[in-house]
């Protein structure tokens, strides 16, 4: 159980802290596709603009999954599922967790491939007249998924805490009207945030 | 095993799995992880998983979905949509069930700022409907409205639903764009006849404002409400100004309305940290709710796709069967609400629309036209239990005394309003191709 | 016995072409057609068109993985980690006509080269062909070499290299994209191909002009298998495969070739422009410099290039036809 508050603890305040820095690339994206227009109107149009932009989008919501993640973002379909008590939500969860968890493996599997191949034949380059290697944003897929990797073992671990335990350590994790619980884990859990 | 049987499987384990309350991308990106592992192989599993992330990364409209998220938070949390919900409510509010016509008249002044129903959605779960209730308005009709009317933002230009449309069906985004404005605004009227006959039977429903009330607004108060109408005016030119003339590109524009909707907010003062951080926080959230099931999606729809599911159900429709293309039309806009209701947009655009957009084209039919019919239906799902996304905003944004089940009730009305709204579309296909036929001259 | 060889479960290849619907149609069909209805049941090949099953940036790595088996597509585009990517899709000027291609690879010996690099990376070229020019569709005029100047363009990525140099702004997305991407203002046209393409695929509907100037004769484009895939290929249907590819060139030469004449004499979608010769000769001549710096990137680059000045001096010592 001590080990599974850690790495929670670890995780999530890890996940948190990348999400608050990365939620801010929102500008970096707003900056580029603003000077796009500028020198697009007053100059000649920047070659590296819209490629640019899609990268940082990728990295904005692959790295700032995991923390979307703890902030419930990620919708449900709820109709069964929204009925269940707290404990059977969580036992129901403990079960099905291990489809993300596959989900994701096979996608950092992926990922890895790609960036290993990103990396040979002297480096794989982008098929426009900018030429950007491709490595860094592969890379950053990769980290990022294994942060989402990591954020939903988490998630299964705090499901086995609160079952083990019977202490909520979400939010969500609390029966109706029941006390609110602080910020234990460094985590936003109001669910009033999820959307 | 024959394709068409697997593909069914595919499609049934995934609604299975989306019941067991399993984060939505997780149980579209599985299942098609698994898929393209038992047919291709595990070099498949992984290549098309992945992939799928390099395809959301190509697909340049979706750099317009953080750009008009945070712009409907800024408009909803900075409040600066305040006044424009004040202008409404003096106007309006000596009407029975003035308050909720207004409220629709909102959504739509809302709808032509933002290509998205978050921004209408937000402003109305959190500004309109408090008041509402507290004028003793009718939870049901008013949460109906709310969520009907926030829906008119996919419909109203301009509409990132229509975008995406528009680079799966190839048509002209500018046609598609005008063709969904009548039909928007024809729903809209719709909405408020409905209230207006409702009100007019049970005038409990929505109470008129009491005559202090509306005594204590001086006509110069009025007057000087009605500027608040300048602001959606005013973005809605700075973002589409520049694009008609073809200075700002589509994603441009929407970081022009962004940044916009947050000078406005600067300007009126109402820029304060808490508001800049949430509506920083919540426009991370929402747009990694969508991209990641666009992601999962995209690989679901890349193995259906190798299934040559497409073929068979195009065969099956007009080879096999051999029905009249209007029976077909109507049966594919009956399975699309069925699977809207289950589905969210973005999953019918990327699985669904492939298969159907190249048959509804050989069988004829006018592609745009079936773009503001398609737009339609996406806005039927995103009301419809079990999933959609009004429907989860609402659920997320909506007051205490509100509960699921009100939810799931106050749109039933809205439904076979649209519903209605579809089959006049269907029938007057002018109601969508008068107005860019006029513009473009075709 | 046939009914024999039917009872055997087929050979099944998932194919993707870089070609969207309605262009897969004319180059990339006619011969998945020719080798599913003649091999008799031996063969299912499944064809699927640009970015349906990978994204063409990932189409290389897919097709050495095995998961896809055949790709159509040209070097440039598909992002082929040889160095005879630049050379694949539009070299500047190395063609003129849709013929060169196969003279270049039969008789000047550009297939033995093609063949050893892709068997260093695992994958198994079949064939090249040759298909339209390298004209512009813009929605913008073009009349002289200074109106290029800040165009954003759908275009290849070396052709882009090189076009960058007269100030076009090279813009690269998926194929089945570029059409909206003009309606969006993404992209003011396309450096792509020639006119039979442009009514082809919807473009003609969206840009206005059509320069008559090109940058190239003809697009170089391949076929590709996973190698693993065609070593296990029994010789009677890689015969087959062979054949049927050479049935698609013979009926795609005579397409483009009948389309470019046709429309720029009839169609009524776009008008038609021109540089003068004289002034085009500057683009031309900035040609020649780059096939220069492309000549020193590495040994390979260098005969290759050798190989199109020999041809070129061929052709020019001709004179017309195979120079205009
Ligand atoms: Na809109
Ligand atoms: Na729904």
């Amino acid at each position: 159980m001590r080990v599974l508050r850690a790495y929670v603890a670890v995780v999530d305040r890890c996940n948190w802290a990348i999400g608050r820095v990365v939620m801010f690339g929102l500008f970096a994206l707003m900056g580029i596709l603003l000077w796009s227009s500028i020198s697009k109107t007053f100059f000649v149009p920047s070659l590296w603009t819209l490629e640019m932009a899609q990268f940082v989008m990728v990295a904005y919501f692959i790295l700032g999954g995991p923390y979307a993640m703890q902030m419930g973002s990620n919708v449900r379909m709820d109709l069964i599922y929204g009925a269940l008590s707290p404990r059977r939500k969580a036992l129901m969860d403990v079960l099905t967790v291990g489809f993300l968890i596959f989900y994701l493996g096979v996608l950092l599997w992926g990922g890895i491939e790609s960036t290993i191949y990103s990396f040979s034949f002297g480096g794989e380059r982008s098929s426009s007249a900018w030429r950007p290697y491709l490595w860094p944003i592969k890379v950053t897929i990769c980290i990022g998924v294994t942060l989402m990797l990591l954020q939903a073992l988490s998630e299964l671990a705090k499901d086995v805490l609160y079952l083990a335990t019977g202490e909520p350590v979400r939010h969500e994790d609390e029966a109706p009207g029941s006390q609110a619980l602080g910020e234990k884990d460094g985590g936003e859990k109001e669910r009033g945030d999820a959307l | 095993m024959p394709y068409e049987l697997i593909a069914i499987l595919m499609f049934s384990t995934m609604m299975l799995m989306l019941f067991t309350g399993q984060r939505v991308f997780a149980a579209i990106g599985f299942v098609a992880v698994i898929a393209a592992i038992l047919l291709w192989g595990e070099r498949g599993g992984y290549d098309i998983g992945f992939s799928a992330i390099i395809k959301v990364m190509r697909w340049y409209p979706l750099l317009t979905l953080p750009m008009f998220v945070f712009m409907g938070y800024v408009l909803s949390e900075s409040k600066i949509a305040d006044d424009l919900y004040r202008m409404f409510h003096v106007w309006t509010g000596g009407m029975p069930g003035g308050l909720a016509m207004g409220t629709i008249g909102l959504m739509v002044l809302i709808s032509a700022m933002n290509g998205l129903s978050v921004a209408g959605m937000a402003i109305g779960a959190t500004i309109a409907l408090p008041e509402l209730l507290k004028r003793n308005y009718d939870k049901l009709m008013v949460t109906g409205v709310i969520q009907a009317g926030s829906s008119l933002g996919i419909l109203v230009p301009p509409s990132v639903v229509l975008v995406l449309y528009a680079m799966i069906a190839r048509q002209p985004v500018g046609q598609l764009w005008l063709a969904g404005a009548i039909p928007g605004l024809m729903m809209a009227a719709l909405f408020i006849v409905y209230i207006a006959i409702r009100c007019r039977l049970n005038p409990k429903l929505g109470p008129t404002l009491s005559l202090e009330e509306r005594d204590q607004i001086t006509r110069a108060e009025k007057m000087r409400l009605l500027r608040a109408g300048l602001l959606p005016v005013g973005i809605f030119a700075v973002m589409m100004v520049p694009f008609v003339n073809g200075w700002t590109s589509l994603v441009e524009s929407s970081a022009v309305g962004a940044i916009a909707a947050f000078l406005a907010a600067v300007a009126k003062r109402r820029m304060t940290w808490a508001v800049f951080e949430t509506s920083v926080r919540q426009t991370l959230g929402i747009t990694c709710m969508f991209m990641w099931i666009i992601t999962a999606a995209l690989a679901f729809g890349a193995v259906f796709d190798g299934l040559g599911a497409v073929r068979a159900i195009d065969d099956l429709f007009t080879d096999k069967l051999g029905l009249n293309p209007w029976v077909i039309l109507i049966l594919m806009q009956l399975s699309f609400i069925l699977m809207g209701t289950f589905l969210d947009d973005t999953a019918m655009l990327v699985i669904v629309a492939p298969l159907y957009v190249p048959l509804v084209g050989a069988l004829g039919f006018d592609l745009v036209w079936y773009g503001v019919l398609y737009t339609i239906t996406c806005q039927i799902a995103y009301m419809t239990p079990p999933f959609g996304y009004n429907l989860f905003l609402m659920r997320a944004m909506a007051p205490p005394e509100i509960k699921l089940g009100d939810i799931y009730r106050s749109i039933i009305p809205f439904v076979f309003i649209m519903i209605l709204a579809l089959a006049l579309v269907m029938i007057f296909p002018q109601i969508a191709l008068w107005l860019p036929a006029q513009v473009y001259g075709l | 016995a046939p009914a024999i060889v039917r009872a055997q479960s087929p050979i099944r290849w998932r194919f993707q072409t870089y070609a969207g619907a309605a262009l897969g149609e004319q180059v990339t069909k006619p011969i998945i057609d020719y080798i599913n209805a003649a091999s008799n049941g031996e063969m299912e090949v499944e064809l699927y068109y640009a970015d349906q099953i990978v994204p063409t940036g990932e189409l290389f790595q897919a097709l050495q993985r095995g998961t896809i088996d055949g790709v159509h597509s040209d070097d440039d585009s598909m992002a082929s980690p040889t160095p005879l990517r630049v050379f694949g899709g539009y070299f500047p000027f190395a063609t003129k006509h849709i013929l060169d291609v196969p003279v270049l690879f039969n008789q000047y010996g550009l297939a033995e080269i093609w063949d050893e690099e892709y068997s260093k990376v695992g994958v198994k070229w079949l064939s090249a062909a040759g298909q339209d020019p390298c004209n512009f569709n813009t929605t913008k005029e073009i009349t002289s070499v200074a109106d290029l100047e800040g165009l954003r363009l759908y275009t290849f990525p070396t052709a882009g290299r090189f076009l960058s140099r007269f100030g076009v702004v090279p813009v690269n997305i998926p194929y089945e994209d570029a059409e909206v991407a003009v309606q969006t203002g993404e992209l003011d046209g396309m450096a792509w191909s020639g006119i039979t393409e442009d009514y082809t695929v919807g473009w003609a509907d969206v840009t206005d002009y059509f320069l008559t100037n090109n940058i190239s004769g003809a697009w170089i484009g391949s076929f590709f298998v996973n190698q693993e895939r065609w070593a296990e290929l029994p010789d009677h249907l890689k015969q087959l495969v062979m054949a049927a590819i050479e049935a698609g060139h013979t009926y795609r030469n005579q397409w483009y070739w009948g389309g470019e004449a046709r429309l720029r004499a009839t169609g009524d979608k776009l008008a038609l422009r021109t540089v003068p010769a004289a002034e085009w000769a500057e683009v031309e001549n900035a040609a020649k410099e780059f096939w220069n710096e492309i000549a020193q990137e590495g040994e390979v680059h260098e005969r290759i290039v050798s190989i199109f000045r020999e041809y070129n001096e061929t052709i020019n010592q001709a004179g017309p036809p195979y120079t205009f």
